[in-house]
């Protein structure tokens, strides 16, 4: 029986992946490891796992990966290359555009100084905590001012107090297009953008595939080297823009997605 | 040349540099938190210098390498030794002693870590220096406010060196445990193997490391050697040998510099 650890924090292991785990726990040996109790020491390096899985992106997982992957021969899904890029929202954006995926403009300015384009949302600059987006909307002389409350508050109140915030251009859409990527195969869906209605499940619908959305799917996961990933799309005058990329998403969504990923662990696992 | 330099600051090694470039006739900027927008607008420089490796400095970095802008030192570099999650494991992929590192919540470490083997030291995964180090005695040294994750290394007991080298130049010195580069420390002869630490380092970045500095701990009962902190851009407050630290940086940067912009047409052609 082939053996699979799960790199998982209390949250996801608590609501997201109930059904997983049961299936996962009839194909293979399982051991988790919960970020908030456990403790990494790094002269403890062998596993004898045959695959690990990562189901949250904290520093205590992050550094859990880089010391698995010193070890030789055990993949890692997703790597700690591919968790960093996807958290890091500045780095993923000006890496996707080099390799010619359309993002929509951004930049990272100082509070106070203005994005060199109007419409714009504000994101927060590392995606590494569980949180529910929150947008604040203004108009300001016309334009339209999104921000979603975290980036603000990491700004203001919170901690990591950051003198920058990251600017998005606004992108009008009717759709927001949810492609996951699993392996080779990708999946489609389609809802209404949170800011037209906050219960994102009520209007989410599976679409027929889209090639232009497939290619930038797999390119997206080549250079970001992600095995597992969700993308946002927005459409405008028949472009598409990738707004965001995740790299632990909600397969949930998916009919069958926690066998699906399941699946391609076990296919995935060293032996 | 339009020359940018990203740092925190735009007097001591920065303002040095700027004035050491402008000499040379070249227009220097310097980019700190206040004027930094990491936009098109960084793309007129012809290259930047990486002084500072905060994160919105290796952001910028990686924004500009993106856009073949050549940045010196590289930002991947300089990240590799700010962020101390890959600096360990990078020492121990090129073969170099460094302490065990732990990471856990402050309960974990209540639950798990043996009371025998305190003193620890608490350093921020990213950060570079003594900025938020501090050493940890006892489980009540570790009481933090949220559940947030800490990272302990262990605390080798020795002399403590600061060893800064340029280019082909060493300097060591003895420091006081857990000071910053500034504290006054005494110059010492550089020992053989600390010699050869430094090249062993320096020849892993093949020719991309021109300068930096290793804060190095000699332990006490084995006498070995460990690498406790890398830096990539120190100030060189308490340089004690026989070159210019400005000059000789100015002078390597933009040698760096030409021989990258060479190989650059070599490779168009």
């Amino acid at each position: 029986m082939k053996k699979i650890g799960i790199l998982i924090d209390k949250y996801h292991l608590k609501y997201k992946v109930t059904e997983f785990l049961k299936y996962l726990k009839s194909k293979a040996e399982v051991k988790i490891y919960i970020e908030e109790s456990f403790l990494l020491d790094s002269s403890e390096s062998k596993f004898d796992e045959d695959i690990f899985f990562t189901k949250a992106k904290g520093d205590l997982l992050l550094a859990f990966v880089k010391l698995i992957e010193e070890e030789p021969n055990i993949p890692v899904i997703n790597s700690y290359k591919g968790i960093w890029l996807a958290i890091n929202r500045y780095l993923n954006s000006v890496i996707l555009k080099k390799a010619g995926l359309p993002v929509p403009d951004f930049s990272l300015n100082p509070k106070g100084s203005n994005p060199p384009f109007g419409d714009y949302i504000i994101k927060n600059i590392i995606d590494q905590k569980n949180y529910k987006f929150k947008p604040i909307v203004n108009k300001v002389n016309g334009q339209l001012n999104v921000a979603d409350e975290r980036a603000l508050n990491e700004v203001d109140k919170t901690d990591p107090k950051y003198n920058y915030l990251y600017y998005q251009k606004f992108i009008k859409s009717k759709w927001e297009y949810k492609i996951y990527g699993i392996g080779d195969d990708v999946y489609f869906y389609k809802q209404l953008p949170i800011l037209v209605n906050p219960n994102k499940t009520e209007s989410r619908r599976k679409i027929e595939e889209i090639p232009e959305l497939k290619e930038y799917c797999y390119k997206a996961m080549e250079v970001m080297d992600l095995k597992l990933t969700s993308l946002d799309f927005l459409k405008s005058n028949d472009q598409f823009f990738l707004t965001d990329i995740n790299c632990t998403p909600n397969f949930n969504y998916i009919k069958n997605g926690h066998k699906i990923v399941a699946d391609l662990l076990l296919e995935l696992a060293k032996k | 040349m339009n020359i940018g330099i990203l740092s925190k600051r735009n007097t001591m090694m920065a303002g040095k540099l700027k004035e050491c470039l402008e000499n040379k006739g070249h227009t220097v900027s310097i980019y700190t938190l206040k004027n930094l927008i990491i936009n098109y607008t960084l793309l007129k420089n012809d290259f930047c210098i990486l002084k500072s490796k905060g994160l919105f400095f290796l952001y910028a970095g990686y924004f500009l390498e993106a856009n073949n802008i050549p940045v010196i030192p590289k930002p991947q570099i300089s990240f590799m030794q700010k962020n101390r999650i890959q600096s360990h494991f990078l020492m121990k992929r090129i073969g170099l002693l460094t302490p065990e590192i732990y990471l856990g919540t402050a309960e974990t470490f209540r639950n798990q870590l043996d009371l025998n083997d305190f003193p620890f030291i608490l350093k921020p995964i990213m950060g570079s220096g003594s900025k938020g180090v501090r050493i940890i005695r006892s489980y009540e040294d570790l009481k933090v406010e949220n559940n947030a994750i800490l990272y302990l290394e262990n605390f080798i007991k020795g002399i403590h060196y600061n060893v800064y080298f340029i280019d082909n130049e060493i300097c060591t010195l003895i420091k006081p445990p857990l000071s910053h580069e500034h504290v006054n420390m005494e110059k010492i002869e550089t020992p053989d193997d600390i010699r050869n630490l430094i090249k062993k380092w320096k020849n892993y970045f093949t020719g991309d490391l021109l300068f930096g500095h290793l804060d190095i701990v000699r332990e006490e009962a084995s006498n070995k050697l460990y690498v406790v902190d890398p830096g990539s851009f120190p100030e060189f407050t308490n340089w004690k040998c026989k070159i210019s630290p400005v000059d000789s940086i100015c002078k390597l940067i933009l040698e760096k510099y030409e021989n990258l912009k060479k190989n650059k047409i070599i490779n168009g052609l």
